[in-house]
């Protein structure tokens, strides 16, 4: 009972206690501010990730899948399936419409030909093209002036949409928003054409090479098709090197398209024709899944695998040998196709954790140091607990109970300050882009002189040297906040043109905050535990007599 | 307390260094043969080369003696605060081996059988005058609310009749040299000790003061309280019933 009344006396008396509070309060915040921020990016990737390849992605190699249709028909069938979509992934070069002049850029790029109807109902395709009209007055209340948005009519979305371009009747493409080096991107997230160079209504050129399913590379091919529209999904990787074409044009490019084979080893007949052996079925190179909702992404996944399966026997059972499918494909969850996305950032957030929490040490260091000085000036007063009756383990707890007092309170205050800084992070960023306002610098000015005034007087006409030199101090950070706030124009420091979101995540880890207030006790008590030994060793006798 | 006559105690008692009640029953503290050495370094500095003193229930001992003497040290032995050297001899209360105890049986004695009265006051600057008074009744327990309210009762009955009701809330930095003295008093007797050890009570305070303070001693052994008091003033020692001088690490009696 003494030890809780001492500690707590002990808490509230002093300042250096509060200066540990301060202490641990900003470690705390720092913290958690930073893996909150880092936390929010990584779910804000993962949502953008997940966007455009749906909850399970089906792979096959060079070869395709033959009969796609039917095993979409399969997999609609399927009750944790809600849609499924056919797609073909290949590589190929984009010829740019800029700049002037014959000679024009080259993009390389990741062709991703879709059936736009399925693959909007899969991914978040509709919702993730740049260019549209506000969808409402609220929207376009919220876009700056000159936003090329404010000026279109519903026919750019309905040719993203439809990948096909409404005034002419020609297959499109939509392009990610920075395969482009036309677009852009502004503070408020939004684009602008660079150079004039919009890109809806440019033509481009994509070349690719078909490939047979025996791995042989045939002459490269190409198309010109109009761009659309363009797309903007988040993520980096996504927004620089993908474009968007119909599934049927990107067939017939790669001779992917159903076709008829003839025996080429054969004799050609009176006519010159070679014996027909079949026709080989079109195929796709992925197929996207939805799951239904409320069904998890890994269960999708087995029902998949299984569907897979089955089609697989049924296709061995066929007499047809020509539309035979792998008898293996690649079937992931959305998480675990972007493991190669998440996985560095996923690293990066656990390495700044580890990182920012050797600030505990410190903060350890800094509670022991505290507490070191109060043990030897409070020596006396342990010699006083123990000629009254108090234990060496009394004494121990009341050091203990002090650093727990201190890490409790720190650290909610650390809590609360990281909360407030979370919460209101946007806002702070948005201030510091701005130049600092004139009551702000006017403000510390006038602090300033203030604390000249403050520093002669306790200097010159009090003789004081200890109050003269932390009010110098205080002149002298002041004067350096003002200057600063002076030539304060404006930082951009959470740019969207590198990271890609244009807000800044503002939702506290409270999972993780949780574990750096238990850290930040820990430490407190860790740090209080040296000290509180040394107290408990306390000679009563020689504390008495010399303390 | 404040109103306790300031006229000597029995004049009568007996001053041959023996307890009055020796014939009759045993001391309730005793220190037998003790021996205490301290170390600076390489240095040994022999303190108490055998003291022995034998304190009788009720008894006032005044222990004369020299600065330097080791009058503080055997306060300090027989108060618990200390052990004599390793096997050298004994601190008795009540005839039980208080030295030879664990060191919880040691806090326990100084928390309940006796009470410090130091000549520097020695109350802790945090708390207010009424929390230092009740402070050992507040030690000793976990779970101690029922006796803390009974140590918070009988310390403010005690300051009370030091004449300190107006000061339960002030700190001790607010009170005069005699009035810190009386809550260090108040605190030595909150737990009701049967023996109050003083170490020159009076040492840092004017001689009026150091009156009032030696009368609410004297009062308080009326009562039957047993004192133990260590000072180097013949003046001061005189309020006793026994005197007993330390030389040469020795009590001598007379």
């Amino acid at each position: 009972m003494y030890a809780a009344l001492l500690s707590n006396r002990y808490l509230t008396s002093r300042v250096i206690p509060l200066i540990a509070v301060g202490a641990v309060a900003l470690c705390v915040a720092l913290v958690i501010i930073v893996v909150s921020v880092m936390s929010g990016f990584l779910d804000m990737l993962k949502a953008s990730g997940r966007t455009l390849i749906g909850d399970v992605i089906v792979s096959s190699g060079i070869g395709g899948i033959p009969h796609y249709d039917e095993w979409l028909s399969d997999l609609r069938a399927l009750p944790e399936v809600e849609e499924a979509t056919p797609v073909i992934d290949t590589l190929g070069l984009l010829r740019m419409p800029y700049p002037s002049g014959p000679s024009k850029e080259i993009a390389p790029v990741q062709v991703w030909a879709i059936e736009p109807a399925s693959f909007a109902r899969v991914t978040a395709y509709g919702e993730k093209i740049w260019w549209r009209p506000p969808a409402d007055e609220a929207a376009r209340e919220t876009m700056l002036p000159d936003d090329p948005r404010l000026r279109m009519d519903g026919s750019i979305l309905r040719d993203g949409l439809t990948l096909s371009q409404g005034a002419t009747g020609k297959p499109g493409i939509v392009m990610g928003m920075h395969v482009s080096v036309g677009n852009a991107r502004q503070s408020d997230g939004s684009y602008r054409p660079r150079f004039g160079w919009f890109m809806p209504g440019e033509d481009v050129t994509l070349t690719v090479v078909p490939v047979s399913e025996s791995g042989t590379i045939s002459e490269p091919r190409d198309a010109t098709f109009p761009i659309v529209n363009e797309v903007f999904s988040g993520v980096y990787d996504v927004d620089k090197s993908r474009v968007f074409i119909p599934l049927a044009q990107a067939q017939q490019l790669l001779r992917l398209d159903a076709a008829p084979l003839y025996d080429t080893t054969a004799e050609p007949d009176a006519e010159g024709n070679l014996p027909l052996l079949g026709t080989t079925p079109a195929r796709v190179t992925k197929v996207l899944i939805r799951a239904k909702p409320g069904v998890d992404a890994l269960a999708a996944r087995d029902a998949v695998e299984a569907s897979w399966d089955a089609f697989v026997a049924k296709a061995a059972r066929r007499s047809d040998r020509l539309g035979r499918p792998p008898e293996r494909v690649s079937i992931l969850t959305w998480e675990q196709q972007l493991r190669d996305l998440i996985g560095p950032v996923e690293k990066e957030r656990e390495m700044m954790r580890i990182l920012f929490s050797i600030i505990y040490i410190v903060c350890a260091g800094l509670i022991l140091s505290i507490f070191w000085s109060i043990v030897i000036e409070k020596t006396r007063d342990i010699g006083i607990l123990r000629s009254v009756g108090a234990s060496r383990l009394g004494i121990l707890w009341i050091f203990l109970r002090y650093g727990l007092a201190i890490g409790v309170v720190g650290s909610l205050a650390g809590v609360g300050i990281a909360w407030v800084v979370v919460d209101n992070i946007n806002l702070i960023h948005e201030a510091i882009g701005r130049d600092a306002p004139r009551a702000a610098w006017i403000t510390t000015c006038a602090l300033s002189v203030l604390s000249v005034v403050m520093a002669l007087r306790s200097l010159v006409w009090r003789g004081r040297l200890l109050p003269g030199l932390l009010w110098t101090i205080a002149t002298v950070t002041l004067g350096i906040v003002t200057l600063a706030l002076l030539g304060h124009r404006g930082t951009l420091i959470w740019d969207p043109s590198v990271y890609y979101f244009s807000r800044i995540p503002s939702q506290v880890d409270w999972f993780n905050a949780a574990i750096t207030v238990g850290g930040g006790i820990v430490f407190s008590v860790i740090g209080a535990a040296i000290p509180a030994a040394k107290a408990a060793d306390v000679d009563p006798v020689e504390a008495l007599r010399y303390g | 307390m404040a109103d306790a006559e300031q006229t000597p105690p029995d004049a009568g008692t007996d001053r041959s260094g023996r307890p009055p009640s020796a014939s009759t029953e045993p001391p309730i503290l005793a220190a037998h043969e003790v021996h205490r050495t301290y170390r600076f370094g390489q240095v040994e500095v022999p303190v108490l080369r055998g003291a022995s003193i034998e304190i009788g229930r009720g008894e006032w001992v005044a222990i004369l003696g020299q600065s330097g003497s080791g009058k503080s040290t055997l306060m300090h032995l027989l108060g618990g605060l200390d052990r004599p050297d390793a096997g050298r001899g004994t601190i008795e209360f009540e005839g039980r081996a208080v030295n030879l105890g664990a060191g919880r049986s040691l806090d326990r004695y100084r928390n309940r059988d006796v009470g410090f009265v130091f000549q520097f006051y020695h109350l802790l600057p945090e708390l207010s005058v009424l929390e230092n008074a009740c402070l050992p009744g507040l030690v000793g327990g976990w779970f101690g609310h029922a006796r803390a309210a009974a140590a918070r009762r009988r310390a403010g009955e005690l300051l009370e009749q030091a004449g300190l009701s107006h000061r339960l809330r002030h700190r001790p930095a607010e009170l005069s040299g005699g009035e810190r003295q009386r809550v260090a008093i108040a605190r030595a007797l909150v737990n009701g000790p049967r023996v109050l050890l003083a170490d020159e009570p009076t040492g840092n305070l004017d001689a009026t003061t150091g009156a009032s303070i030696l009368d609410l001693i004297a009062a308080q052994h009326a009562e039957g309280l047993t004192v133990a008091m260590v000072t180097h003033d013949a003046s001061v020692a005189a309020r006793a019933q026994r005197v007993v001088h330390l030389r040469d690490g020795q009590v001598v009696e007379g």
